[in-house]
């Protein structure tokens, strides 16, 4: 079942002279427990992308379906509710809230959606544990190695069960070791708990855990490519891809 | 604990030294609220005891409606009523004492001593109670006796119209629980002597017959005497608790100004931590946070800090309501001659009061922030801030602002004194919203200066300072506000001062003046027949004499205050300002029929016209009399007051005693002679003290000078949170840019160079304060003074340079006292830490 399809998308910045096209005409699907990776140069789109997709942005053409809502339509008050139900986010620089703890920034939008509180941090431990992470629940995010902190964020975006994960660049400031964790975690969650799984990345070894690749250059998808190989096979593959660009 | 107080509270315990600074400004606006409103009830309160204590468990007490003295036969009416089942006639008068003694004033009450001790029963310790056929045997309380060394037979001399009288003491009796004014009792005859006032009353007690329904004998007595007479009221002290009240209003504003500058803190607080947040908003927007959720966030965060500066302000402020009453009593008792044994009263409004104010305007300061914070799109929060958007509302309100100060202008232009003191406080507003498009201009003015004495530091503390011009300008509305008082009083004192010796030399003109002890004219003295004024008429090198004397009344449903005076002499010796009317023509009016010259306080609260006749109540009911003019002196500047001729205070007050006397010389003879001559006379009369003018009028200016000093010493304590306000934008200022600070130490600044760039940094940020400070308070003072010519007391605007210059140094002292700490943190930064720190 398609969980994201987009139409045509595409998003114009500035006015006049200083018009910037970021995407142009960009329509893409990804199913249930699909994990695609978006990969392309520096300033292709493809963090706009993401934040069209995630409903952080709304774009200047071009629809956008996620669980059967039309993105674009939507209020900002209907929108805030989506990106809370039904999209998880994970970002480069973790962006957990450094006063609140492990269990407390995973139970975050748990809290936010209004369930009891003993309740939320008993499903934030849960998916904790989950991912690994169970021995530092009680933890701030200073007290954290990057790949921990990183962890923790994705608990915190599958805690509402999310139909789709959006993960910009998630190992863009982890180690290699980290990064394979935290890249194996994201395939576990497409496969396993059958999520949706859209990252942006720019290293070649993490976009070879996905399913599919879609490459973009100056706003538009220029190829894609569906991988069934070994990660190492992926790996080559998408360099291969990436230098041919 | 919901999400909003839990980030709420480890945000700020995140935070400790901006919690601290932060809420120390809350704090210091809800002492001054919360320690006045609870010491200011302790006085109205002790005086309402003494008020109740002296007036005892009486049943009914009857006072005239014009508080003044009444014919002895309204006893007998009285007496008729069923249900009475005794009354008693009484004159009552407080008399302060001679200086040296023990006790500073009693209240001497004439009484008729078989039914007085019907109405009112004494246990006596010692000796016997007053009999029929004494004359001057008098009975006192125990306390007063112990206080006063005196025993049974010993001599206790009061002051009285014919100068003193001298009583011998007959008994002592147990004080009933009284505080303050003790009471003697003398013969109800020997009373009426004393104080001029043959077969007049001023009180009657009475006591209700067993089983009386009491509303209805009351009823009763009223509907007997008619409205000339109330019921109930101990008259006196109005005066005493409307300027307490008074006070309390000025101290309320005091608190509420210190909390608006607390308010400009607390903005510039919140508007730190939502830029310092703005990936935690965004990131909490993504997540599915709604607007309310936001906006709920930073509130909480306010009203945790306003809750927990509230809570210890007002441990402070009742910290400071006690240990201020142990340093005001010995006054109290001194000055108000009354025994002071109050405690600070709390009562739930006091806490509503400071709650309201404290948590209000923390919340209120917080919002403007937290919509800001609402509106943030998730995407915005995670990119790079913008400063479009702040240039844009700079811009906004620079116009808003400039409207203000322009409408404030066409205001002053207008000459309308009201309208002018109000357009003074569009100023203030005005500067405070177009603060942040004056920084730059401001800063580069200054900026070029401070890089002389700074060199590099200078031009880069000038940068800091434009990149955020909101929080530089709000920094600086807290100081102006603090700043613009110090001078708006400054100029207000100055011209006062000058004002006060102008119209002293007008109406206090005389080359001697015979005062009573208090200058209040009704304050319980003790006035002097018009025998001693005839006297010294007599006196060889006296010229002229003319005398003040007072009676109570009401017009127009305002107390007035009246004195009689005579007009012909006074035109001569005394005088007052006109600000209706032709002198020579008003004081020849006021001789013809029943002529009066309103002040400017009755003016104000009851416009009236030349010409006009105005209702005075009197003790034999009512009397109309016609305006003849309106002009103020400056002994009755604070009082609503009328001023008629002695013969109808005479004839309609029935009051003839002297209380002031003035007394020119002539001019060839010795102001020695003239004053050892006038000194014989007055030793008679202990209640009156001669003094040359000249000497006075530098005691009464001396005296003003001295209350000016504590009134800066209180501004100066108000300016304290501007002291905070500047710490606080260096904190905030120093956490924000530690990682260029980390740069600067990298690239070889040394730690010394970085002290010197905070130092710089707060030092434009004062001198911007100082220069709104000016600005706003010039124009405030000079709006005010015009303002107080409003009620006749017209002065002229004296530039208070010394302030000018005292406000300024205040203000640069302040910008080194607080850039201390600040510069020492960034200072000490680790570099390495530093360069790291997002």
């Amino acid at each position: 079942m398609a969980i994201i399809q987009t139409n045509n998308l595409s998003k114009v910045y500035g006015s006049g002279d200083a018009v910037v096209t970021a995407l142009r005409d960009v329509s893409l699907t990804v199913e249930t427990g699909e994990f695609v990776a978006v990969m392309g140069p520096s300033g292709c789109g493809k963090s706009t992308l993401l934040h069209l997709i995630g409903g952080l942005d709304r774009p200047t053409a071009g629809t956008i379906q996620l669980d059967g809502d039309d993105l674009s339509r939507l209020s900002d008050t209907r929108l805030t509710e989506v990106r809370r139900r039904k999209i998880g986010f994970v970002f480069q620089f973790f962006n957990l809230i450094p006063v609140l703890d492990a269990v407390e920034n995973a139970a975050l939008p748990l809290i936010l959606d209004g369930m009891k509180l003993a309740a939320a941090r008993a499903t934030a431990a849960e998916w904790l544990q989950r991912v690994g992470l169970d021995g530092q629940t009680s933890h701030r995010p200073d007290q954290l190695s990057g790949g921990q902190q990183q962890r923790v964020a994705i608990a915190r975006a599958l805690a509402t069960e999310p139909a789709l994960v959006l993960a910009d660049e998630p190992t863009g400031n982890l180690d290699s070791r980290a990064s394979d964790e935290v890249a194996g975690l994201l395939r576990q969650v497409a496969d396993e708990w059958q999520r949706a799984v859209l990252m942006v990345t720019h290293d070649p070894r993490i976009a070879a855990y996905a399913d599919r690749i879609v490459f973009l250059k100056d706003g538009s998808i220029i190829d894609q490519a569906r991988l069934n190989g070994t990660p190492l096979e992926g790996a080559q593959l998408v360099r291969d891809k990436v230098e041919a660009l | 604990m919901s999400i909003q107080l839990t980030l709420a509270a480890r945000y700020m315990a995140g935070r400790k030294l901006r919690t601290f600074l932060t809420t120390l400004a809350v704090i210091f606006g809800v002492t001054i609220v919360f320690g006045l409103n609870g010491l200011l009830p302790a006085f109205s309160e002790a005086f309402r005891q003494n008020m109740l204590a002296s007036a005892g468990k009486i049943d009914l007490t009857v006072t005239s409606a014009s508080g003044g003295t009444f014919e002895a036969e309204v006893i007998a009416p009285v007496r008729s009523v069923n249900g009475i089942d005794e009354a008693t006639p009484i004159l009552r008068q407080n008399a302060i004492l001679p200086t040296g003694q023990a006790v500073n004033a009693v209240t001497v009450v004439g009484v008729d001593p078989e039914s007085f001790s019907q109405v009112r029963p004494h246990s006596l310790v010692l000796g016997r109670y007053l009999q029929a056929g004494d004359k001057n045997a008098l009975v006192l309380g125990e306390k007063l006796a112990e206080e006063m060394g005196l025993k049974l037979g010993d001599i206790f001399t009061l002051p009285s119209a014919a100068g003193a009288t001298d009583f011998a003491v007959v008994g002592v009796i147990a004080t009933q629980g009284v505080l303050g004014v003790e009471e003697v009792y003398v013969p109800l005859s020997t009373a009426q002597a004393m104080f001029n006032q043959a077969g007049r009353l001023n009180t009657i007690e009475a006591r209700f017959a067993a089983q009386a329904d009491r509303v209805q004998v009351a009823a009763a007595v009223q509907a007997q005497l008619g409205n000339r007479f109330k019921l109930g009221e101990i008259e006196g002290g109005g005066q005493f608790l409307s300027a307490l009240a008074m006070g309390q209003i000025v101290l309320n504003l005091f608190g509420v100004l210190a909390l608006a500058m607390g308010g400009f803190i607390i903005l510039n607080t919140f508007r730190t931590v939502v830029a310092e947040r703005r990936r935690d908003i965004g990131m909490l927007r993504a997540l599915g946070a709604t607007r309310g959720m936001v906006v709920g966030i930073i509130l909480a965060e306010s009203l945790l800090q306003g809750l927990l500066g509230t809570a210890i302000g007002m441990l402070i402020g009742a910290g400071l309501a006690y240990s201020l009453i142990g340093l005001i009593r010995p006054i109290f008792e001194q000055f108000l001659h009354m025994s002071f044994t109050g405690r600070p009263v709390f009562d739930i409004p006091v806490f509503i009061w400071a709650l309201v104010l404290g948590v209000g305007i923390t919340m209120l300061s917080g919002l403007l922030p937290a919509i800001s914070a609402s509106r943030v799109v998730p995407l915005e929060a995670l990119r790079p801030m913008v400063g479009v958007a702040a240039q844009r509302a700079a811009r906004r309100g620079a116009w808003v602002g400039a409207g203000l100060i322009g409408l404030a202008a066409l205001t002053l232009i207008s000459g309308a004194p009201k309208a002018a003191a109000a357009g003074a406080f569009l100023v203030l507003i005005g500067l405070v919203l177009a603060g942040p498009a004056l920084v730059r201009p401001i800063a580069l003015l200054f900026g070029r200066l401070l890089t002389v004495i700074f060199a590099r530091e200078g031009q880069i503390a000038q940068g800091n300072m434009t990149r955020q011009p909101g929080r530089a300008a709000i920094t600086a509305s807290a100081m102006m506000i603090g700043l613009a008082l110090i001078i708006a009083c400054a100029g207000m004192m100055s011209s006062m001062e000058e004002g006060i010796g102008r119209y002293l030399a007008k109406s206090m003109g005389s080359d001697f003046l015979l005062m009573p002890a208090s200058l209040v004219l009704g304050g319980g003295n003790v006035g002097a027949s018009p025998e001693l004024a005839q006297a010294i008429r007599d006196t060889p090198g006296v010229q002229d004499v003319t005398t003040l004397r007072l009676a109570n009344s009401e017009a127009r449903g305002t107390a007035l205050q009246l004195v009689g005076i005579e007009p012909e002499s006074f035109a001569r010796v005394g005088g007052m300002e006109f600000m209706l009317g032709s002198e020579a023509q008003i004081y020849q009016e006021l001789r013809n029929g029943r002529g009066i010259i309103l002040n400017g306080v009755f003016a104000v609260r009851n416009p009236v016209q030349l010409g006009e006749w105005v209702t005075l109540k009197t003790p034999d009911g009512e009397r109309a009399y016609q305006v003849v003019g309106v002009g103020s002196d400056l002994l009755n500047a604070k009082a609503a007051t009328g001023f008629i001729s002695q013969a109808n205070l005479a004839a309609d007050f029935h009051e003839s005693n002297d209380l002031l006397l003035m007394v020119n010389k002539t001019p060839e003879a010795e102001v020695t002679a003239v004053r050892s001559a006038l000194d014989g006379l007055v030793k008679q009369y202990p209640a009156l003290t001669v003094m040359e003018s000249t000497e006075w009028r530098e005691t009464m200016i001396g005296m003003f000078g001295k209350v000016v000093g504590s009134l800066y010493f209180v501004l100066i304590a108000l300016a304290i949170p501007s002291l905070i306000a500047l710490v606080n934008t260096l904190a905030i200022n120093v956490i924000e840019r530690t990682r260029e600070i980390g740069v600067i130490r990298a690239v070889g600044g040394t730690r010394r160079q970085v002290q010197r760039m905070i130092l710089a940094e707060s030092l434009l940020l004062a001198i911007l304060g100082i220069a709104f400070g000016i600005l706003a308070g010039l124009w405030l003072g000079y709006s005010l003074v015009g303002a107080v010519g409003v009620v006749g007391f017209k002065l002229t605007y004296f530039f208070p340079a010394t302030s000018v210059l005292i406000a300024t140094a205040v203000g640069l002292i302040f910008g080194v006292i607080a850039a201390l700490l600040p510069a020492r943190q960034a200072a000490q930064l680790q570099i390495v830490r530093a360069l790291r720190y997002e």
